[in-house]
């Protein structure tokens, strides 16, 4: 992983597309909630589809955990948007079809000289983009579970929400 | 109502703002009255003018309208969609919601209609403003969903 995005470090406010096509910033996807941004080969990948699915009963959970989620892949919008439909996913695509981050974020699957996608990765986020933590997903197991990613989220709502602690 | 509160009324066929404002009484997402406004534009408004017609936030009924506002009723709107939001009776109880749009063709698809029925209304009240990214439903301290975020200390 580049230590440009390891913890600590701030990850770049990306301004790319959503799966509707709507211009949008990273930080207006987190919007003052945590935020876990995958990095998606894209929606032809079994492993991603693999990976997005078991994330969806996560989804249930975070709807209600003030807690956001988001992809960023290559794909168009409306590829986004028909896999998400497909997926049952109810959080934002971001798209990044010109490969515009691709390299700023060292990214780019090396071992994809046709498509140039993503290489799978996650990151646990604070509001503000600071990076909690990092996860190298090229190989599938490298990948957070579900688990891991409530950690992640609970230790950065612990350092964010003044009223953690019921007044005594 | 003051101009710049995030109310509206609703009198069953207009919508208004102002101190002069007829109708029930109902909390947007503030967000929907700031910066420009957008001309000429459409608003469903999926509430009813008797103010005994509201529902909890919490009920089932509402919580999968939000629900379903994220997986494809903002999708389908695509950028037509000029903004969404809730309505709020006061900290507990959901009045209707108010989705705005350039073109009024899928309005019947709306679905918050499912709570309350809606009505079409030509409007010049609200501006854009990004869609929910969700997956949260949830409220930030009584704001009218999508609105609201809470402060945070970093």
């Amino acid at each position: 992983m580049s230590a440009a995005l390891a913890p600590t470090r701030c990850f770049p406010d990306l301004e790319l597309p959503d799966h509707t096509g709507r211009p949008r910033r990273l930080s207006e996807v987190a919007g003052g909630d945590p935020l876990v941004l995958l990095a998606s080969r894209g929606w032809w990948c079994p492993k991603e589809q693999r990976y997005l699915r078991s994330l969806l009963f996560f989804q249930d959970e975070l709807e209600v955990a003030y807690a956001r989620l988001a992809v960023l892949s290559v794909d168009p919008p409306e590829v986004q948007a028909a896999f998400r439909a497909g997926l049952g996913a109810r959080f934002t695509f971001l798209s990044d079809a010109d490969r515009r981050y691709l390299d700023v974020l060292g990214l780019r699957e090396t071992t994809d000289t046709v498509h140039h996608p993503y290489r799978p990765a996650a990151f646990s986020l604070y509001p503000d983009l600071t990076v909690h933590a990092a996860y190298n997903g090229y190989w599938y197991l490298g990948r957070p579970t579900v688990e891991e990613l409530r950690q992640d989220l609970r230790a950065i709502a612990m350092r964010l929400r003044p009223d953690r602690e019921l007044a005594g | 109502m003051r101009t710049g509160s995030s109310r509206v009324a609703w009198d069953g066929a207009m919508l208004a703002r102002g101190l002069d404002a007829r109708g029930r009484r109902l909390r947007a997402d503030p967000r929907c009255f700031v910066g420009e406004r957008v001309a000429g534009a459409w608003a469903h408004v999926c509430a009813l003018a008797d103010e005994d017609a509201a529902l909890p936030f919490d009920d089932p009924l509402v919580q999968q309208a939000r629900r379903d506002a994220l997986a494809w009723w903002i999708p389908m709107l695509g950028p037509s969609l000029v903004c969404m939001t809730t309505l709020a009776v006061d900290s507990v109880h959901y009045g209707g919601a108010i989705t705005v749009a350039r073109d009024p063709s899928r309005f019947r698809d709306d679905p918050f209609a499912r709570v309350f029925p809606g009505t079409v209304v030509r409007t010049d009240l609200f501006a854009d403003v990004p869609p929910p990214a969700g997956p949260v439903i949830e409220r930030m301290a009584g704001v009218a969903w999508p609105g609201g975020a809470f402060a945070t200390t970093r």
